[in-house]
């Protein structure tokens, strides 16, 4: 139950009691502090849960703090950035406690990582909470002491690339220096404490007088990647590589969580061309090559969760939200099978929550700041004009 | 008046104009945006209240513009700066503009407000539609000049302003201020945010531009009687 006691006092949290706003027949009462309990219908917009462990039904429409020691270590990238913005003016973030990522929760706490790989893939229309909720199921998986492989936009290596070196290791594919640095400079970050962990298994040569011996640590390969922009490509090639192998590993073996934002853009076309103007395919990308064997499911000891965007991508009419429309026949093919995690608009009592969010002057001066959207007309003008859809909600109660 | 016009038509002039015309036959009425007109139960009608629903059932109405909306947020004042913002007609650029810079605002705000210590929070305005009418309002000029001839020369004589060209003279400082003097890199959003947060403490070129506005009234003093009306 989540109770009415004021005086649990999560260290994180700084809220100490549940204040039910929503009473019938009265507008938005806005006292700060006052434990009126009515006994019509109220809502409560946070919990004090905030390990995503242990969120359950009872928590949906709910949200919960990220912890802010944690907050740069688990997503030094992958949040969208009007969310980032979000948490940089509300000094926190909240993230809502939603049905698709509590679904993806509970299947990875129930699956048998001795078999091949899981692939979960989240799809909705554009705005409804996709990136949030693979957000979310991160944030999980970090805290169950996962590794976290997390692209933040597969779009972003297939499009606006400045620099395209053609491959050492192979003769007909490209690298990506910029992107393949800055994605190893973020994966160190995340990951810390299992570079020094996690042993190589093979010898790797880089040029005549570099090589990576048998045995040295993840963490030694991961800052040549980052020092040495040129074979940083082949670096996350390697990386990917040792961590297929070791995953599912009985001794000291970890789980591995490929969280891939946009996946659809792995397969499709580039706007990248070649220096004699003919387009680049996304297979004669070093990236996009190696993350393409990692969405196999020939591995085992780990889970893929992935995401459509249609935001990002490139050739792609803009009303198309499904799979099938998203990944093409290719893309289809090597996804298949996989399990498909609908992602939905804000339902009423979601809705509610936001609402009453954006309405919270305990924690920060309001963000409705519009006299009128604080009435019930003002709410049900917002919710004809945004259609409950996450995003526009957002972008409307940002000029409010 | 498309008397008029003909003599103007070049053979490359298309011969369908798209013109709205906002000349009606004056036996159209005005239509009437606000709901809470429409919620009035018919007992509680005053007499002039039906006679007027009466006529509105046999008369024509007059198309209601792109403008007027029965919204709740609806705002005159910032429509108006948002029509004088547009250029070409391109309404959804400069709304967009008006409501990145209120949220831009809100933000600083914010942020201000989070950083500010216990006594001095409440002081901290965060809605930014109100930094926006008190900004406008600190920037209307009380007095303004016009030139008048007298005896083969002008002069710059003070004159009273009436409110619809004060508020006009405020809006247009803000825009021309934002457009032409500021770094050629920043967004207009940020200018315009930043401008309509100096101008809401009574700092800024805009309200420095009112201020000199009232010292050249000030000494002109002496030419205040050639004005006539």
């Amino acid at each position: 139950q989540i109770g009415f006691s004021l005086s649990q006092c999560h260290p994180f949290c700084h809220q100490t009691q549940v204040r039910p706003l929503h009473g019938s027949g009265c507008g938005q009462q806005q006292e700060a502090i006052g434990m009126e309990t009515r006994p019509e219908t109220f809502s409560i917009f946070r919990t004090q849960e905030n390990d995503p462990a242990c969120q359950s039904e009872q928590h949906l429409g709910q949200y919960y703090t990220v912890p802010p020691s944690h907050f740069h270590t688990v997503f030094p990238h992958g949040l969208p950035p009007r969310y980032q913005q979000q948490v940089k003016t509300f000094n926190e973030g909240c993230v809502m406690v939603r049905q698709p990522a509590l679904e993806l929760i509970s299947h990875l706490k129930r699956a048998d990582y001795s078999k091949p790989t899981l692939r979960y893939l989240l799809y909705g229309v554009k705005g409804s909470g996709k990136t949030m909720s693979l957000c979310h199921t991160v944030h999980y998986c970090s805290t169950q002491g996962w590794l976290v492989l997390h692209i933040p936009d597969a779009h972003l290596w297939v499009k606006n690339c400045k620099e395209l070196l053609p491959s050492s290791y192979h003769a007909s594919r490209f690298d990506q220096p910029i992107q393949a640095s800055n994605w190893l400079r973020n994966f160190r970050t995340t990951n810390e404490h299992f570079l020094s962990k996690i042993k190589l298994r093979q010898r790797y040569v880089w040029t005549k007088r570099e090589s990576t011996e048998e045995g040295r640590p993840l963490g030694e390969l991961v800052d040549m990647g980052v020092s040495r922009v040129k074979s940083s490509s082949d670096v996350v090639g390697a990386v990917l590589k040792e961590l297929r192998l070791q995953a599912g590993g009985t001794e000291g073996g970890f789980r591995l969580a490929v969280a891939v934002d946009g996946v659809n853009g792995l397969w499709g076309r580039t706007t990248l061309k070649k220096e004699d103007k003919s387009p680049v395919a996304p297979e004669e990308l070093t990236l996009v090559h190696n993350l393409r064997k990692m969405i196999n499911n020939d591995w085992c000891g780990g889970a893929v969760i992935a995401t459509l965007s249609q935001t990002g991508s490139l050739y792609a009419p803009s009303s198309a939200y499904l799979p099938q429309e998203l990944l093409g026949e290719e893309g289809f093919d090597s996804m298949d099978p996989f399990v498909p995690v609908p992602v939905s608009l804000y339902s009423e009592k979601e809705f509610e929550s936001c609402y009453l969010y954006y309405l919270d002057h305990i924690h920060f001066h309001h963000w409705l700041q519009h006299p009128h959207s604080q009435t019930e007309e003002g709410k049900k003008e917002l919710i004809f004009l945004s259609n409950r859809n996450p995003s526009v909600l957002e972008r409307l109660c940002a000029f409010l | 008046m498309a008397a008029s016009l003909t003599g103007l038509l070049k053979p490359w002039t298309p011969r369908v104009l798209l013109v709205r015309w906002s000349r009606y036959n004056p036996y159209y009425l005005e239509p009437e945006p606000r709901k809470e007109v429409y919620h009035i139960p018919e007992t509680e009608l005053t007499p002039e209240q039906k006679e007027e629903r009466e006529l509105k059932s046999v008369r024509p109405i007059k198309a209601a513009t792109n403008s007027v909306t029965s919204s709740v947020f609806n705002d005159p004042v910032l429509s108006k700066f948002v029509n004088m913002m547009m250029k070409d007609g391109d309404k959804i650029i400069a709304k967009g503009i008006i409501t990145q810079t209120l949220e831009n605002m809100k933000r600083k705000q914010v942020e201000k407000y989070h950083k500010a210590p216990e006594g001095k929070k409440a002081e901290i305005e965060c809605n930014p539609y109100a930094i926006f009418h008190q900004a406008l309002e600190n920037c209307k000029p009380v007095i303004g000049l016009a030139s008048i001839q007298k005896g083969g020369k002008f002069y710059q004589v003070p004159i009273p302003l009436t409110d619809n060209r004060r508020r006009f003279l405020a809006m247009k400082w803000m825009i021309t201020e934002c457009r032409d003097n500021k770094h050629r890199r920043t967004l207009m959003y940020e200018k315009l945010s930043q401008e309509l947060l100096a101008a809401f403490s009574k700092e800024g070129n805009v309200v420095k531009r009112k201020h000199e506005l009232h010292k050249m009234a000030e000494s002109n003093r002496a030419y205040a009687h050639y004005r006539w009306w």
